[in-house]
């Protein structure tokens, strides 16, 4: 843009586009003693960081999702169960209900001993059913343990960006009281703690990849080979 | 193999480790406790009767290759299965942990039928 302007002001003239000049031999002099700094590879970093956290809300988000799919989908199995053995042994218990008020002809009663038998046999299966899908529920939950890992890593990313950014902020104010108000602020809030243990990554958002190993079958598959 | 044995869970999300607890419950083992992180889990280690530990890795104050490596150093604690539950899947990790003695690996998300078979493999290799 510098260079723009100065062609800008030699064909014009110098009256109004005194401004113009000014503001560009300002921009050249920031962006030069960024560079001297080493802080253009800083404000970098910031803007590279952005992209991996979207890539994280989007693994939260899906997870998320997932989860509640999972448990209303066995909310939709067991509650038909649920139904069913409710509402046959109400009917069950009218016709008890009504023989005993008014007992019935040996042939019919046989039928609800029969019809009463075939219930009882029913339920212990039902039940079972039933469970399983509660299972199901509970496992849905295991996303809370992923999304929160994750959730964690990007507050340290935010943390590393924000620290970076007041770095920047901080060198381009000049030595001073503002300047020592602000390191004070930034020594407040806390370093990021920049714990790049190369073993810590937490869960895999991106499947893809020749070192992830995405499913326990492969896990399965390597600890063979490790003769585990 | 004896479903009154103690067992440890790891990890830092509480969620995961009720989720645990109750798988285990589900398997009959009802005789569990819980840590919080590598550190806690050493403490109650260290003091307590415990026969089996199921762990995550990342945790803070000492993750769980920090703390199998150090069960693995202690004379006293050096023989106890440890089963490494945990979102790490990489395989640099799944071999770190192998060579830290880690007695099985299970990556997250994981199904209840996976526990309970790398469990009993777990077992059938200690004979119990």
């Amino acid at each position: 843009m510098s260079g723009e302007a100065r062609q800008v002001a030699a064909h014009e003239g110098a009256h109004g586009d005194d401004l113009v000049v000014r503001i560009g031999q300002l921009t050249r002099m920031l962006r030069e003693s960024m560079r001297e700094l080493g802080l253009d590879k800083e404000v970098e970093k910031a803007a590279e960081a952005i992209p991996d956290a979207r890539a994280r809300l989007n693994y939260v988000a899906s997870m998320t999702e997932q989860a509640a799919d999972r448990a209303l989908n066995a909310v939709d199995r067991a509650q038909p169960l649920q139904n069913e053995i409710e509402s046959r042994a109400e009917s069950l218990d009218q016709q008890w209900q009504t023989w005993f008020e008014n007992p019935m002809e040996l042939d019919q009663a046989r039928q609800l001993v029969t019809d009463t038998r075939g219930y009882l046999a029913a339920v212990p299966e039902m039940a079972r059913e039933t469970s399983k899908e509660l299972l199901e529920i509970m496992m849905a939950q295991d996303f809370q343990d992923l999304t929160g890992q994750v959730i964690k890593k990007m507050m340290a990313v935010i943390l590393e960006v924000e620290n970076q950014l007041l770095q920047v902020l901080l060198e381009s104010v000049p030595d001073g009281e503002e300047r020592d108000a602000m390191k004070r602020r930034m020594e407040s809030a806390g370093g990021a703690t920049r714990q790049e243990a190369g073993l810590v990554n937490g869960p895999q958002i991106n499947a893809e990849g020749e070192d992830i190993v995405s499913n326990q079958d492969q896990v399965d598959s390597l600890l063979d080979e490790l003769g585990f | 193999m004896d479903k009154g044995m103690s067992i440890l869970v790891v990890d830092d999300f509480p969620t995961m480790r009720r989720i645990v607890r109750s798988l285990l419950k589900e398997l009959g083992f009802t005789n569990v406790e819980e840590a919080e992180d590598g550190q806690e889990a050493l403490g109650k280690l260290k003091s307590g009767d415990f026969e089996f530990v199921v762990s995550d890795w990342n945790m803070p104050n000492l993750d769980g290759l920090e703390m199998l490596k150090q069960i693995r150093a202690d004379e006293a604690m050096k023989a106890l299965p440890v089963l490494m539950v945990t979102a790490e899947a990489k395989k640099e990790n799944i071999v770190a942990a192998a060579q830290a003695g880690a007695n099985g690996y299970i990556v997250k998300p994981f199904t209840a039928a996976t526990l309970e078979e790398k469990l009993n493999k777990i077992f059938e290799k200690l004979g119990k």
